[in-house]
């Protein structure tokens, strides 16, 4: 059911929802950029449409308001665990197409991999009401459409901010909140149907392209500082860790925290094994898992990656996802397989 | 809700060196094992590792553990009566059942030797059935042999050959080489009801395996087990993802056919 | 022959040559950011009343050498949207812009290019800049100032009277990191290594930390984020034949204001104790009379330190003399 609202209309619907929901938005963060005087956007509570921050991308996902980047699994003392609790609240997340998409691929990990579900992204993950927010333009580094995330389905509201005006589509559950201040209109979501950006995925992935040179540009410009992982709205591995704390060494708690594939010493072994050195087969790890691995796994129709394209707009050394999927489409199509080193 | 994180305490009942570096903890559990499994294992406030059963009773298992890192060198340091924490058994062992009454093969490197002992012990107390067992186990000199009690109990049941890379002590009277050696001199008798298990370091069983083909034991019938980080044990922490396969959930114990694809 | 008064032909912003009746002038550029419109003035000086050729000095400002010192008038007049632009605008109070450069003792303002470009800078050099010059220019006391982004010290700050040196407080999310270590290992090869590891997360020594800001540049989370700007000030650095030497520090994590007023207390500093006798006096030569202690108690004179802030209480300057007699 759509519905229209002036801002000062849908900051009651806010105002109310906020009583039962914690609200996260794409926000505009004064000075916290990189660089000295710059600013940040990214997810943060909201109270209002105007803390929204609609016309620019996100530095980071929305994965860690469910998936957070350190999360206590337990507490321990010298004889007993137990839980850390978390908030009654449930969650609403105000986000775009690619990120509503990744919290699916998110949850394939999480939910359907293997036969134990993974009860503490579950807790928080069935918390999460997604508010998609309609994207006017697709930034420079987004290719979305190639990856079929550019569209949402099932959403508990869709977002449109125009001027001074809010259209929003709401479903059932939310249909009460949104009634009460908004006028009744037709709304229909409109999603970006093409990017400055295209690529083409082979289908097939011959396990020969492992030894192909095109990876091998990559041991050199990448310096393996996981910006790529860490701002993905898919990436989904994590470490543990077990503290203690200062005052009592017979207390502390296991955690979990967010690994990347891309830094040293994620395949490490105690005894000294470790895989992948070279970055160009991290590059590769990184690649294929994101658009041949998971959708192989899972028969999804769908590869992992949301083509959210945060991992160019983050790499340091300027490394490009979409042109290694390019150079690698090109290694799979030409037949001869020329690169290949012996 | 299930925590499938949570671990459960186990009381160490036995520890027992076998080396100055590589001890076996038998811990009091009634949690029912496959050979080949693995627990995650922790000391909580030291940390979390994936440790292979290397045997198990109806109330007991056993982890041969080494002391490589911050948390084995914790547990190194436990006595009987103190705990451990596991959790599991995560993972698929090696198929018994498709191996009875074959001939079965062991070839294993090192700390390789722990994940297949229960199949060894098992053939003693003849819970399990095979045509016959071959164990072919090296290790890096004879200080680094492992269950030496245990072998000398094997060599009455069936036909173990030891090997070690090289001797410092002077006074070694067994084989010294690489295990590939005593693969390419293994008796085989009916080729394509020979089934082999190797395990041990990377390199070991690439090589192994060679070695294997080249004995004409077909893929299918070779089987080895991966060892990989692993933070989860169930397939959520992607470490020991290669490719499109989990080890933790697929593995950690593969039929070389589905192996020989895996590329790390 | 003209009848030249040196004094005031230097004061004027030109140059004593090794040509009789030939001068430079000299075109300030504080914090050495110009905007090009100002190139075709130079460049129309240059060719029609120089030898055609600019050198770009050391402390960033514009040399016009081969210039008549018969000249000098008219130029003044040329120059003067250069002045009005440069100086009036950003507040620097010039009595008559038509009649060149008012003072040439104190130098120009050097900087590092700044946050406007650099991704290490921890400030906007070229604003500070121009809020130093609006506070000391024009004066005939001889003082250098350099400004520089972070402490690599592109600009050479340790060589001035004054260098002020960028720094940021790094601010901690513990909850954010992941332990990567990429802060840490970089803080002990590049900075200072203030950064350690414990159970996981980070721990800062703010003792050895320079405020660098490298740890937020190299954090792939977010886990390291900017907290407030401060600066570190060092002092009497200086080249010359008689006792070059590095400058020290004189004060730490401050702010902006604190270093603007420092500034401005150096000039009542060196008004009240400059030896007259001398044609120039330049003020690392004063402090050496006067002692650090009481140049300290002037120019911290209504200074307000922050709680971070620390003053040195002692300053060991090395440098070098190449006799005792300098000193006894």
């Amino acid at each position: 059911m759509g519905y229209s609202f002036n801002i000062s209309t849908f900051n009651n619907v806010l105002r109310e929802l906020s009583a039962d929901y914690i609200i996260y938005a794409p926000v505009k963060i004064f000075n916290k950029g990189v660089f000295s005087d710059t600013d940040l956007v990214t997810y943060g509570q909201i109270k209002t449409l105007e803390d929204i921050e609609f016309e620019e991308k996100s530095h980071f996902s929305s994965k860690e308001i469910f998936f957070p980047i350190t999360q206590t699994l337990f507490y321990f003392t010298e004889d007993a665990f137990s839980l850390p609790k978390i908030s009654p609240k449930k969650i609403i997340i105000f986000c775009r197409p690619c990120d509503a998409n990744g919290i699916q691929r998110l949850d394939q990990i999480f939910l359907k991999n293997g036969d134990l579900m993974d009860n503490y992204y579950n807790e928080l993950r069935k918390k999460v009401h997604l508010f998609v927010l309609e994207c006017k333009y697709s930034f420079d580094t987004c290719f979305c459409v190639s990856m079929g995330a550019n569209k949402v389905d099932r959403y508990s509201a869709f977002i449109r901010r125009a001027g001074d005006t809010v259209l929003c589509d709401v479903s059932v559950d939310f249909e009460d909140r949104f009634s009460k201040y908004g006028t009744y209109v037709n709304m229909t979501p409109v999603f970006i149907e093409s990017n400055d950006i295209k690529v083409d995925i082979p289908e097939k992935i011959p396990k020969s392209i492992f030894y192909h040179k095109l990876w091998d540009e990559y041991s050199e410009r990448c310096i393996a500082c996981g910006r790529c992982n860490v701002v993905c709205p898919t990436c989904s591995c994590f470490t543990m860790q077990d503290i203690f704390y200062e005052d009592n060494p017979y207390c502390g708690e296991r955690r979990r925290v967010w690994a990347s594939c891309m830094i040293d010493g994620f395949t490490d072994m105690a005894g000294g094994n470790s895989f992948r050195k070279n970055k160009g087969e991290r590059m590769r790890f990184r690649l294929l898992h994101k658009i041949h691995d998971f959708k192989q796994k899972f028969g999804s129709n769908h590869h992992m990656c949301v083509g959210c394209g945060r991992c160019s707009d983050v790499c340091p050394e300027n490394i490009s996802f979409t042109a290694c999927i390019q150079k690698l489409n090109q290694a799979v199509q030409s037949s001869d397989q020329r690169g290949l080193k012996s | 809700m299930n925590n499938p994180y949570l671990p459960v305490k186990a009381k160490i009942i036995n520890v027992k060196p076998q080396t100055e570096i590589d001890y076996t903890f038998r811990l009091e559990t009634a949690i029912k094992v496959a050979s080949g499994q693995f627990f995650e294992v922790s000391i909580p406030n030291v940390g979390e590792a994936p440790i292979s059963v290397s045997d198990f009773g109806d109330d007991w298992i056993e982890m041969t553990i080494r002391n490589v890192g911050k948390l084995t060198n914790v547990i190194h340091k436990l006595k009987p009566g103190s705990h451990l924490f596991i959790r599991g058994p995560y993972g698929n062992g090696f198929p018994i059942q498709q191996m009875s009454d074959k001939d079965l093969i062991i070839a294993v490197g090192g700390t390789g030797l722990a994940p297949v002992k229960s199949i060894l012990s098992q053939y003693c107390k003849k819970t399990i059935h095979l045509k016959s067992l071959t164990l072919l186990t090296g290790f890096k000199s004879p200080a680094d042999i492992l269950f030496r009690e245990e072998i000398e109990e094997w060599r009455k049941e069936f036909c173990v050959e030891l090997t070690v890379d090289k001797d410092d002590t002077k006074n070694w009277t067994g084989n010294i080489g690489l295990i590939t050696g005593l693969i390419s001199k293994v008796s085989i008798s009916d080729i394509t009801n020979t089934q082999v298990i190797t395990v041990g370091p990377p390199i070991m069983m690439k090589f192994s395996v060679i070695e294997f083909l080249n004995r004409k034991i077909a893929k299918e019938n070779i089987w080895v087990s991966f060892e990989r980080k692993m933070c989860c044990g169930i397939g959520k922490c992607g470490h020991c993802k290669i490719d499109n396969t989990y080890i933790c959930l697929d593995g950690p114990v593969f039929n070389y056919y589905v192996a020989q694809n895996l590329i790390d | 022959m003209l009848d030249i008064n040196n004094k005031k032909l230097i004061k004027n912003g030109y140059r004593i040559t090794n040509k009789r009746q030939i001068t430079a002038l000299r075109i300030r550029v504080p914090g050495g950011s110009l905007d090009v419109k100002y190139f075709d003035i130079i460049k129309d000086i240059a060719q029609k009343y120089g030898n055609g050729k600019v050198h770009i000095t050391t402390r960033q400002g514009f040399e016009i050498p081969g210039i008549p010192m018969a000249k000098i008038s008219e130029i003044n007049e040329i120059i003067h949207p250069i002045l009005i632009g440069m100086e009036s605008e950003i507040g620097v109070s010039i009595h008559n812009p038509k009649t060149g450069y008012p003072a040439a003792g104190t130098r120009n303002i050097s900087a590092c290019i700044g946050n406007n470009v650099c991704p290490f800078a921890n400030y906007n050099t070229t604003e500070l800049s121009k809020k130093i010059e609006k506070l000391i220019y024009p004066h005939d006391f001889h003082v250098k100032i350099a400004l520089t982004g972070c402490p690599n010290d592109c600009i050479k700050a340790h060589m001035q009277d004054i260098g002020v040196i960028g720094m940021v407080l790094p601010m901690y999310d513990s909850n954010r990191c992941i332990g990567c270590q990429a802060c840490v290992k970089n803080c002990q090869k590049v900075a200072t290594g203030a950064l350690t590891i414990v159970n996981y997360k980070v721990k800062r020594d703010h003792l050895r930390c320079i405020g660098c800001g490298e740890c937020i540049l190299k954090c792939p989370v977010l886990a390291w984020t900017r907290g407030e700007k401060y600066y570190r000030m060092v002092v009497m650095g200086r080249t010359g034949k008689k006792n070059p030497r590095i400058a020290q520090t004189f004060m730490e994590w401050v702010d902006e204001t604190a270093i603007l007023k420092v500034i401005e207390n150096l000039y009542h500093y060196i008004d009240q104790f400059i030896d007259r006798s001398l044609p120039k006096e330049h003020v690392g030569y004063i402090v050496d009379r006067t002692g650090i202690q009481v140049f300290k108690d002037y120019v911290l004179k209504d200074v307000y330190i922050g709680s971070l802030s620390k003053i040195a209480n002692y300053m060991s300057f090395s440098g070098y003399g190449h006799e005792k007699s300098n000193y006894f």
